[in-house]
């Protein structure tokens, strides 16, 4: 009796699933349209810039600091309109962790918006995904929290790609502490911050007498991290003339883990912790962690973007010209990127990039795709 | 006899004449033989493969200019992003978890086993039993959130949160004590049952009690066994990974020398986060290193040392169990 029920309960688990198939795919079905990548063309003839290949590396992103405007818009490009409906085939993107949510909240939109193919995004560190890049080739973007290397750049070219670099927005370090920290309240001087992670001072006393004789309990992100780099080249290589690296992984109650969350449980689980990454982590335990002020700044969009707060670095999405017009769907899924990546950026905990870097990014995707 | 039964067999007369007794040609048979020497040839295979493998990724690693093998043996930090190759933290935290780990599954496990074997009614073993085998059964992520989230509230409780790290090596040994429970105990009860029942009734029979017995008798009677089980123990601790990983701390607990070391005994300390062989490799991998890196070879390197323990630890215990195996 127990046999015949599960039978006809299978049977008719069959039966939905079966026809849960078709009713997902009619959307595709009835838009037949020729892809999107032909509009690019049709799109206002872009000023300048005769020849696409020049274009990549020009666009290192200007300095927020001269006083940014709503007027650069006009000369930024216009981006055509993409309608993810008529946009078909797979897109392979692969690189920095710290992109990674961003590009997830960008690519659930585009679905959202009717794109039925399937957007991988792997988040594997910013080198490994330039590695994916520039050597194998096997990706259509590369997600970077750091502008691309001359090495990368090389390997790139030894592929036949020549990297397009789209600004997409800014990423700020958070440097946390317990709640019960209560002598870091005015916040950290670089200089201190740089001494409390090296191997120098083994208790926070050390640093500064005024703080506890207790053992620094050190949480960083790991070896391979785009952050961990930049907290690098940031705050340890100008204290500890560019052997930043050697003082900070000689130091000792060190902790590297590429899971953000390991650093969140370990800094808000002992007092005596600190820890940096980035801010979107923080802003998700913000119950469970402090963030401090660096030199006298609190991360917020304001001092990110007046470049005020010393620890934030620009995000980065890269592709090739060429990729871009073998497959339209990556074309247009940039072209997206550029134009909706705002609308999400917040929810995301990241700072948007200066609109005059925003619109160099247009620039160049209609460079590229022209 | 035997000739009576088969003198008929070979005289057998057909009509065709004499019935044909060499071997018939089984081509099914040989097919099934093949594919068994085949499965069997695989597991060689791999073990073959493996330690190739290794070997040969860690001579890369030893070959490397930055590396010395003197230093592999005694520099006191392992952080190898800056060129700093010593053993010895990840060696020190392997050790302490694995210690730790036995010192609650050994006296623990021959405990239940001595129960099993000895004292339990056929009821109570056959609750016992699969309660243990379901111990054994939990995933061992399962174990390390335990320890993460249940033991280590608790040490940092009893103890002090200033002596007690988050991530801290006690709790991965204690737990991975439990996790390797019901290997010493099963082991060992397999090694109490085997002592045959005439020792005991002889030792009933001049009056000694059955605590008597277990412990004076069966115990030492078993002894080969137990040390067996043991060793086994040990180097299934060792290779532990998961719960180091996730309860034990991800940095290698790093000495800027071998003064700082024993500082204090800091060493010996097992309340700070420490970072295991196993729990190390797992890191690294887990991460996006280039595969030319001298960071990815030395997790083979890493790798062969933890195969050459185990490996040593296996022979150990087959050496005790063929020496001092007693007859009966």
């Amino acid at each position: 009796m127990r046999f015949k029920v599960l039978v006809v309960l299978f049977a008719l688990a069959l039966a939905v699933t079966a026809c849960a198939q078709p009713a997902a795919t009619p959307a595709p079905t009835t838009a037949p349209e020729p892809t999107a990548a032909p509009a690019a063309t049709t799109a206002p003839e872009p000023t300048m810039a005769p020849e696409p290949t020049a274009a990549p590396a020009a666009t290192t992103a200007p300095e927020p600091t001269s006083a940014p405007t709503e007027a650069p818009a006009a000369s930024g490009g216009t981006l055509p309109e993409v309608n993810p409906l008529d946009v078909t085939g797979d897109i392979i993107t692969a690189g920095s962790s710290t992109v990674f949510p961003l590009s997830e909240a960008v690519a659930e939109k585009f679905r959202e918006e009717g794109y039925a193919g399937n957007i991988t995004i792997d988040s594997i560190g910013t080198g490994a995904g330039f590695e994916r890049f520039c050597k194998t080739g096997e990706t259509d973007v590369a997600n970077a929290s750091r502008a691309i290397k001359d090495s990368e750049v090389e390997n790139c070219a030894a592929i036949g790609r020549t990297p397009v670099e789209f600004r997409v927005g800014t990423d700020a370090l958070a440097v946390v502490v317990n709640p019960e920290n209560d002598w870091l309240s005015e916040g950290v001087t670089l200089e201190e911050l740089a001494k409390l992670f090296s191997k120098d001072s083994t208790n926070w006393s050390d640093v500064n007498a005024a703080w506890p004789n207790e053992p620094i309990k050190r949480f960083s992100p790991g070896t391979d991290s785009g952050t961990f780099d930049y907290f690098i080249e940031a705050v340890m290589d100008p204290a500890f003339d560019k052997k930043g690296e050697e003082a900070l992984l000689g130091a000792a109650n060190l902790q590297l883990s590429e899971d953000d969350n390991v650093l969140v449980q370990g800094v808000a689980g002992d007092k005596y912790a600190i820890g940096y990454f980035g801010f979107a982590y923080f802003l998700e335990n913000e119950d469970k962690l402090l963030d401090i002020a660096v030199e006298g700044v609190q991360p917020t969009e304001e001092t990110v973007n007046a470049g005020e707060y010393k620890l934030a670095r620009p995000l980065f999405i890269y592709s090739d010209a060429k990729v871009m017009q073998d497959k339209p769907q990556v074309a247009s899924f940039i072209n997206f990127y550029l134009t909706s990546v705002n609308d999400v950026i917040g929810g995301v905990g990241y700072f948007p990039a200066p609109a005059d870097a925003l619109d160099a990014a247009a620039q160049a995707f209609l460079d590229a795709t022209k | 006899m035997q000739g009576e039964i088969t003198k008929p067999l070979i005289t057998t007369q057909t009509a065709e004449g004499e019935i044909d007794l060499r071997a018939k040609k089984r081509p099914g048979e040989m097919i099934v033989q093949g594919f068994l020497f085949f499965c069997g040839a695989v597991s060689i295979l791999t073990t073959v493969g493996i330690v190739f493998v290794l070997f040969e990724e860690a001579l890369v690693f030893f070959r490397d200019p930055a590396v010395s093998l003197v230093e592999f043996f005694t520099k006191t930090m392992w952080q190898p992003k800056i060129g700093a190759f010593g053993i010895f933290p990840l060696l020190l935290a392997t050790l302490l978890t694995s210690i730790i780990g036995m010192m609650v599954a050994l006296p623990l496990g021959v405990a239940i086993a001595i129960y099993l074997s000895e004292y339990a009614t056929p009821r109570n073993r056959s609750i016992l039993k699969p309660v243990l085998e379901i111990l054994a059964g939990v995933p061992t992520v399962v174990y390390g959130f335990f320890a993460l989230s249940f033991v280590t509230p608790i040490l940092r409780d009893a103890i002090g949160k200033d002596t007690v790290d988050l991530f801290n090596m006690a709790s991965a040994g204690l737990v991975i004590g439990i996790l390797i429970l019901p290997l010493v105990a099963s082991m060992s009860e397999d090694a109490l049952s085997a002592v045959p029942r005439s020792l005991r009734e002889a030792a009933y029979g001049l009056g000694a009690t059955r605590l008597e017995t277990a412990l004076k008798i069966v115990v030492p009677a078993a002894l080969s066994g137990l040390g067996a089980a043991f060793i086994v123990a040990i180097s299934r601790a060792v290779g532990e990974t998961m719960v180091v990983a996730i309860a034990a701390g991800s940095g290698p607990r790093n000495f800027a020398s071998w003064g700082d070391a024993f500082k204090n005994l800091a060493l010996f300390n097992p309340f700070k986060s420490g970072e295991t062989m196993t729990g190390h490799i797992v890191r690294i991998s887990g991460g996006d290193l280039s595969y030319n890196s001298i960071d990815y070879t030395s997790i083979f390197a890493i790798a062969l040392m933890l195969f050459v323990i185990t490996l040593t630890l296996n022979i150990i215990s087959q050496q005790i169990v063929r020496r001092y195996r007693m007859r009966y």
